[in-house]
């Protein structure tokens, strides 16, 4: 009967038992923003340097809609950008880790462009194309894809040798490989990019704003910072962060769905 | 009994020239079927070397192999292979494991639930059927991993070293499942062993190969009833075999 209760413990009792383990935490977290809150005044720092929490949240929330079609905007340029980049590093990467051909010249131009800082060819995106939504797409494309297609190369690539000879023993075709071993096989590290390209897939979205576009919550930092509202640009940033977080939710959402078996996905058992 | 193996001076060399590595052979040897053989030798003598030849997933360098009067040359599609890790993946239940060998044949898995339902009880999983590799110990895993390597009821099955990872009491336990299962259906099998011991409880025949590069130094016969239980463990005959191909191996310095 203990056994039991331990395994079907309530809402509440899991509530609890996350304060008790993680109380430090809590208590850290409420006082860093009190602290904030109390030096703005104790240490008279200037409300157009840095505003108290407490009226981030006040002016932000009478700024809301426009915080809202903004993050509509950057949301917009990140997703588009990064399911773009999926769809084309996926197939790619696949195609260069099973042609000898590929593997010798899209390759190592892959790796070597990895070393560019791709944010650098921002400017020039904007140049090319103007401030509407396609540069700042192709600049989160440009952010995903490299992790992606890397990552999906060394997953195909790395099938175990005993999975290599278990297949060839069987007989089995090219294609009937591929969908029963070697894809489950390589879901994993395939995820390894898909979660890098997540967490930088904001910040392309925001940086391409701050260099060219009159509309996006990068522009809205931006702005608002040059008219000395800092807490509005915290607000900028609230959001952004939102949209990071909701994305990478999404993925791991995906991963636990598709690689439940996989050991970075999978809780302990007893 | 006619054989159902046939090795005619195998040897296998990597690379060329005056880089070349003599790893293995030459080596002739026919095993007949229905027959128990163990490769038995120290590590990096070529033991595996020479299984992946005859499933036809290593070329041979000089000689040939045949299998049943069939030239080895491509991988050889019906027998059973058990590899050194165990080929079971983490994405399928332990059924799911025991299909895959099927369903990469096209086999229907329709067709075959009852059979995968008795083969799994046979080493008593069944009640683990749908349970993952992870959530086994490492000797439930072996005994699954027979499982996929035998659903297909080959005529020839090869093991290498497939108890090697297993704790002592875990092995002992699996080679008696191992003797059983062989027991029932008789197949001709290949194992790959560096235990003496192992070698001579499981075989009908043990080839005793020499460190690299690895030769047969000789094939002794193991004349002792099956299933080979404690008694026939302790018994002179037993002991004598084992004392024997001791020997063997001091006069190499491999022991």
């Amino acid at each position: 009967m203990a056994m039991a209760s331990s395994n079907h413990e309530t809402l509440l009792e899991r509530l609890w038992r996350w304060v008790a383990q993680s109380w430090m935490f809590i208590a850290f977290f409420i006082g860093f923003f009190l602290f904030w809150e109390l030096s703005i005044s104790v240490f008279n720092v200037p409300l157009y340097i840095l505003t108290p929490p407490s009226m981030i949240v006040i002016k932000a929330s009478a700024d809301l809609p426009r915080l809202f079609s903004y993050a509509y905007i950057t949301g917009l340029e990140t997703v588009l950008g990064y399911i773009v980049a999926i769809v084309i590093a996926l197939p790619l990467g696949l195609a260069i880790a099973f042609s000898s051909i590929l593997r010798k010249t899209i390759y190592p131009f892959f790796v070597m462009i990895e070393m560019v800082p791709k944010i650098a060819f921002a400017p020039l995106f904007i140049s090319w194309l103007g401030f509407g939504l396609l540069p700042k797409v192709i600049i989160v494309f440009l952010v995903c894809f490299f992790p992606i297609v890397l990552n999906a190369i060394l997953a195909f690539n790395s099938l175990s040798e005993e999975l290599q000879r278990f297949s060839r023993s069987t007989g089995a075709g090219t294609w009937r490989t591929f969908v029963k071993i070697r894809l489950p096989a390589a879901l994993p590290q395939c995820f390894v990019g898909f979660k890098y390209a997540g967490l930088n897939a904001t910040v392309g979205a925001a940086i391409a704003e701050f260099i060219g576009s009159d509309e996006g919550l990068g522009f809205y930092i931006q702005i608002t910072t040059g008219n000395m509202r800092p807490e509005l640009a915290f607000a900028g940033i609230f959001f952004l962060t939102a949209i990071g977080l909701i994305l990478f939710g999404i993925i791991t959402l995906a991963e636990r769905l598709l690689i439940p078996w996989h050991i970075s996905v999978r809780r302990p058992q007893i | 009994m006619k054989s159902l193996i046939e090795l005619k001076g195998v040897s296998k060399t990597y690379g060329a020239g005056v880089s070349a590595v003599h790893a293995f052979g030459p080596v002739s040897l026919d095993i007949a079927e229905g027959e128990f053989i163990s490769f038995l030798g120290p590590s990096g003598c070529g033991k595996s070397t020479l299984m992946l030849m005859i499933a036809g997933l290593l070329e041979v360098s000089e000689g040939a192999i045949r299998l049943g009067g069939a030239d080895v040359c491509g991988p050889q599609t019906d027998i059973g292979i058990m590899f050194q890790d165990n080929t079971l993946v983490p994405w399928r239940s332990v059924r799911g494991n025991v299909e895959l060998q099927l369903e990469m044949r096209g086999i229907s898995i329709e067709s075959q639930r009852d059979h995968v339902t008795s083969l799994l009880k046979s080493v008593a999983l069944e009640d683990f059927a749908s349970r993952f590799p992870f959530e086994l110990s490492g000797g439930m895993q072996q005994r699954a991993a027979f499982c996929q390597a035998m659903v297909h009821d080959p005529k020839i099955v090869l093991l290498d070293e497939p108890l090697g990872k297993l704790d002592a009491m875990t092995r002992e336990h699996i080679r008696a499942d191992l003797q059983r299962l062989w027991m029932k259906t008789r197949p001709t099998v290949v194992f790959v062993t560096h235990s003496i011991e192992e070698a001579v409880q499981l075989s009908s025949k043990v080839a005793v190969i020499t460190p690299r590069p690895g030769r047969i130094e000789t094939v002794i016969n193991i004349d002792l009833p099956f299933p080979r239980d404690l008694a026939i463990k302790g018994s002179a005959e037993f002991t004598g075999h084992v004392r024997h191909i001791q020997e063997i191996f001091h006069g190499y310095g491999v022991i």
